[in-house]
């Protein structure tokens, strides 16, 4: 085989390549979390509160430690180290102490030698839980008695709030607040609790060392951030905590926080056996944070020609029992509730509050695809007050380089917000496909429930934008180690080392075509990645993976080589790269203490076709196109998947993905109960790909996986409101909202 | 747990009760018993003795989905609620008679709120979320009959033989009444055996749902067509299958706040059900 003929098949830098667990997958043979075996291992359960507000009376596991095959039965009082844990704020325990606050939350632990023994067992375990009334209305939240007596999160440069129950608050003043337009339009709008809904449940299997210490093999999304809670609670040294990873089915922000980690290490720890524990389907619905639910008030004064003066929000953000990375995504929702937009003057009010719903945090768009559904409604509300067309209300206030966002940070490097409007706009939309047809290309799809009676066709667009990497000054740099060393016929050989989480996005694939094009050479293999031969690569999530792996293995690439070519026959180089630094945001005015608060933007535009049977309010997404930023697209069919991916999890947001609690229980914990669109939901995506490179960034990159999901959920119910006149001010649109119109 | 395999109808009937439970295919039973919505000493495995199968127009209880979704002896009504119930692999585990009498979707049935139909004095649906609950039937549970082929049975004018008597579909269903909670007027021990399928002129089942494919029904309408007119039948808008005459039969709902829209859903759908038989 010829050297070119092996390039082209194993990929540079911006060829496309074939993931390298795309075959694995779909055979079957890839292994996951949950395939994960070791001899001798014992199972492990979790005991879960059935209430989402009580205090623990009493916990008696007597008899579920008399049980065959159980082994041991833990709780609280069996945390050796700290009791908490969190990834901002340590206000999370380890298993409850004296209170529940959600439903799910984890009271005590049984490991035994079958799945079953355990779970019998921990239905043995006698819980003596007295009801507390539940917080669960975010609006009543900040006026009930607070959920956490000292408020963790209090201090932190974050703007002092002192009513209960304040997770954190935010205001961004911009300009002038009071300015006022010629035209102002405004409405109130709500999203749903959105789950990942991520096929892989939790899972994992901790291996006691023998030596005190453990090794922990997890489907997660950062491996270190895991090991710098995990530790403390096991009253352990970090180096005697390894986590490595796991086979990830799936994660977009729920695998962030902690699930079995510290309880499958507890056991393995208790028992000095391996440990394994995997979630049922309806237990991984409580074993993950989701997507806050919100309730967001906009208000956009215009100038009669269109141009934006004032932009007003106030976002309510529903952030339960504990803090996961909340108070991030409160940021997020306020700095990115204006959109892409250019605007003199603004005052962005977001508040999230604890509760005793189910904890939220990281999901895919964190924050944006909130606002995002509100802006652009309002931007569409704006279009029709003024009678200009929407797609040239959006080009006319589009920011650009060396605009002013809300937070006082100046647009700098790459910012094709405009280019991306223009590109999707000019996508071709599809003709109406004649009838009769098929009734699975109508809506209402299998059920035959229209021949294209009551239907009516809808064009919408939406416009959105998020921040690639960490905000508000944390450095989440990136480590790469890279080994050389002279193989057969001399060759170069490489080993990269790169604790970046593959959850699907194919950050593999990345690494390794960097890899190769920096070194030269085809030989190149990436370990398995673990927090023990590796330092940390941050977390694989916020966009960020690409351009951070990209990076840190670049950079420990080039360094490597060059002591190679100095001659060293065996080299071994660690680098850790950072992003350009950000800064914090003042907690009075919202306003950047430096250069800027986010390292870079990213932006999509969508347009989007639906025909809906205003009858039966049934829908059919019938085409999608979109123009996206991306920077330089180091994979191009990976970025295609990731558009179409991400734009599929907007669409379950627009259109049916919900979860229902009552009184802070779930009551649609299942697949069959929380509907996600299949492939026949999901029309085909033409996508775009706006190329325009990032000056900070290596190669050019931004990050691609989080724009299709800000954008997409605002752009379906864009079409929906063209196509029936509704308002459809809430998320999921469903028949109910639709039917009889 | 154990399993018994009776190899005659009588054997399996004395087989049940006292802790005991018929399995069928086991696509509702099974996940049912992993959450303790049912208790069961001992299985009983109807494999050996109930029917499968088709033969003119009975078929056998234990005939699964799949097959029937296929077979063109079948009255499309039913081939097509077959076809659009559940996913493919529960329609080759699951079988008609086990999908008549399936247990409500009710989520506050199904994570064991003490609600009326579990024999307490509420109706949590009526006074919580109820969006895929009933319009009709529904003054003490509130619970929406999930089974599209049972709507398309009734539509048929089916008839039924269990292992004590014969009688029409709409006598196998009851609704649930302070002294007895049961929607179905099976005894302990009985077992549903054949379905007699009268053949129509021509039959439809139309099912709005809440995505393209694999939801059950928010609403959905069976239209058969006989000599002597038209009979109709709705799943989703009642605890247990529903006849109606006509769509003014619409105008006697008695829907809750959330499921107001079924009624708005069900006019169009029959009016085209309907539009499609004739
Ligand atoms: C995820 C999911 C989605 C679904 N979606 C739909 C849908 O959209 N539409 C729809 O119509 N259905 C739907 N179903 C229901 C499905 O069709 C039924 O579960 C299936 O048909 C039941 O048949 P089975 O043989 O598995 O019954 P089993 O689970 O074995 O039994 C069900 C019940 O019937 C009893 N039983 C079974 N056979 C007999 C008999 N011959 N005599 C007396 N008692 C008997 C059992 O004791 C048990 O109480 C869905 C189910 C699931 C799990
Ligand atoms: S609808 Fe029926 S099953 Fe559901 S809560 Fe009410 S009584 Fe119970």
């Amino acid at each position: 085989m010829s050297t070119t003929a092996r390039r082209l098949e194993l990929g540079r830098v911006g060829e496309t390549t074939r993931r390298v667990d795309a075959i694995p997958k779909v055979t079957g043979e890839f292994a996951y979390a949950s395939d994960l075996f070791a001899a001798g291992m014992l199972w492990g359960h979790t005991v879960r509160s059935p209430h989402a507000h009580a205090r623990i009376v009493e916990i008696d596991i007597s008899q579920a430690l008399a049980m065959a095959g159980v082994h041991g039965v833990l709780t609280h009082t069996d945390v050796p180290g700290a009791k908490t844990y969190g990834l901002e704020f340590a206000d999370q325990p380890v298993l409850a102490i004296d209170r529940v606050r959600y439903f799910g939350e984890p009271v005590a632990l049984v490991a035994a030698e079958h799945p079953e023994q355990a779970r019998r067992a921990a239905e043995r375990i006698q819980v003596e839980y007295e009801p507390l009334e539940p917080v669960v209305d975010p609006e009543r939240a900040t006026e009930q008695e607070p959920l956490h007596e000292e408020n963790p999160t209090a201090g932190h440069g974050f703007r002092d709030d002192q009513r209960p129950n304040v997770l954190r608050s935010i205001a961004i003043r911009h300009g002038d607040p009071d300015a006022e337009g010629e035209v102002s339009v405004s409405g109130v709008y709500e999203l749903g609790m959105q789950d990942q809904a991520f096929l892989g449940p939790e899972s994992g299997l901790a291996v006691p060392d023998g030596e005190g210490g453990v090794d922990i093999y997890v489907a997660t999304q950062w491996l270190h951030v895991d090991r710098d809670q995990v530790a403390p609670c096991l009253g352990l040294e970090k180096e005697q905590v390894r986590i490595h990873l796991s086979g990830v089915g799936g994660a977009f922000g729920g695998r962030e926080d902690l699930s079995m980690q510290v309880h499958g290490a507890l056991l393995a720890l208790h028992t000095s056996r391996p440990v394994k524990m995997v979630y049922s389907r309806e237990e991984s619905f409580v074993g993950h944070v989701h997507r806050h639910p919100a309730k967001i008030w906009m208000e956009h004064r215009a100038t009669k020609a269109g141009r934006l003066v004032n932009v007003r929000a106030q976002i309510l953000l529903d952030g339960g029992a504990y803090a996961s990375s909340s108070a991030a995504v409160t940021s997020n929702a306020a700095c990115f509730a204006v959109g892409p937009y250019s605007v003199d003057n603004a005052l962005i009010e977001c508040t999230c509050v604890y509760s005793n719903n189910p904890p939220c945090g990281a999901m895919r768009g964190f924050g944006a695809v909130q606002s995002c559904f509100a802006h652009e409604a309002q931007m569409d509300k704006l279009a029709t007050a003024l009678g200009i067309d929407p797609v040239e209300l959006r080009l006319l206030n589009a920011l650009a380089p060396g605009d002013t966002l809300p937070t006082g940070q100046k647009v700098s490097g790459s910012f094709p917000a405009a280019e991306v409007i223009r590109r999707a706009a000019e996508l071709p939309v599809p003709e109406a496909e004649e009838l009769p047809r098929d009734p699975i290309r109508l809506p209402g799809g299998a059920g035959n429930t229209t021949h294209g009676q009551g239907v009516k066709r809808g064009v919408g667009f939406a416009v959105g934008f998020k921040n690639v990497c960490y905000s508000e000054g944390f450095d989440d740099a990136c480590a790469a180690r890279v080994r050389l060393w002279k193989g057969a016929d001399d060759e170069l050989v490489g080993e990269v080392h790169c604790a970046g989480a593959e959850v699907g996005q194919g950050v593999t694939n990345v690494i390794l075509q960097v890899a190769r094009t920096e070194l030269g050479t085809e030989n190149v293999a990436l370990a398995p990645g673990s927090t023990a031969d590796v330092e940390s690569s941050g977390s694989a999530s916020a966009s960020r993976l690409t351009w951070m792996a990209a990076g840190a293995v670049r950079l420990a690439c080039r360094d490597a080589l060059a002591e190679f070519e100095a001659g060293r026959s065996a080299v071994d180089v660690q680098r850790t790269y950072h992003h350009p630094r950000t800064a914090p945001l003042d907690p009075e005015t919202g306003q950047v203490k430096g250069d800027r608060v986010h390292v870079a933007y990213m932006c999509a535009a969508m347009r989007v076709v639906v025909e809906v049977d205003v009858e039966l309010g049934l829908t059919r997404v019938v085409w999608i196109g979109t123009a996206q930023d991306v920077g330089k697209a180091l994979n191009p069919q990976a970025v295609h998947g990731q558009i179409e991916g991400g734009t599929a999890q907007g669409l379950g947001l627009a259109l049916m993905e919900e979860i229902q609690t009552r009184d802070g229980l779930i009551t649609n914990a299942s697949f069959t109960d929380y509907l996600i669109p299949t492939t026949l939901d999901m029309p085909p995506v033409e996508a775009e790909l706006i190329e325009e490179e990032e000056p900070d960034a290596p190669y050019g990159v931004k990050g691609v996986g989080e724009p299709p999901t800000v954008v997409s959920t605002a752009a379906v119910v864009s079409a929906l409101r063209d196509a029936t006149g509704s308002e459809l001010a809430r998320v999921p649109v469903r028949p109910d909202e639709l039917a009889g119109l | 747990m154990q399993l018994l395999r009776p190899e005659s109808v009588e054997a399996a009937a004395a087989a049940l009760g006292n802790g005991s439970v018929a399995l069928a295919g086991g696509t509702d039973l099974v996940p049912m018993l992993r959450d303790r919505l049912v208790s069961a000493e001992t299985l009983v495995e109807l494999k050996e003795v109930v029917p499968r199968g088709v033969e003119g127009t009975r078929i056998g209880a234990g005939t699964t989905l799949a097959e029937l979704e296929v077979d063109p002896e079948i009255p499309a009504a039913l081939r097509e609620a077959c076809a659009l119930a559940a996913s493919p692999q529960l329609r080759s585990m699951g079988t008609i008679g086990g999908n008549l009498l399936q247990a409500t979707r009710c989520w506050y049935w199904r994570l064991d709120f003490p609600c009326f139909l579990h024999g307490g004095s509420r109706c949590h649906a009526r006074e919580g979320a109820h969006r895929e609950h009933a319009i009709f039937g529904n003054e003490r549970c509130a619970s929406a009959h999930p089974s599209d082929p049972a709507a398309a049975l009734l539509a048929l004018g089916a008839r039924v033989r269990t292992s004590r008597r014969e009688l029409g579909l709409e006598e196998l269903y009851r609704l649930p009444t302070e002294d007895d909670r049961n929607v179905t007027a099976l005894e302990p021990g009985e077992l549903i055996l054949e379905l007699d399928v009268p053949r129509p002129e021509a039959s439809v089942y139309l099912k709005a749902m809440d995505r393209a494919r694999w939801a059950f029904p928010l609403v959905g309408v069976a239209a058969a067509r006989f000599a002597d007119g038209v009979r109709l039948a709705l799943a989703g808008v009642a605890p247990i299958p529903w006849r109606l005459d006509s769509e003014t039969d619409l105008d006697r709902a008695t829907p809750l706040p959330g499921t107001a829209y079924k009624v708005e859903l069900a006019r169009p759908l029959i009016r085209r059900a309907l539009h499609s038989v004739t």
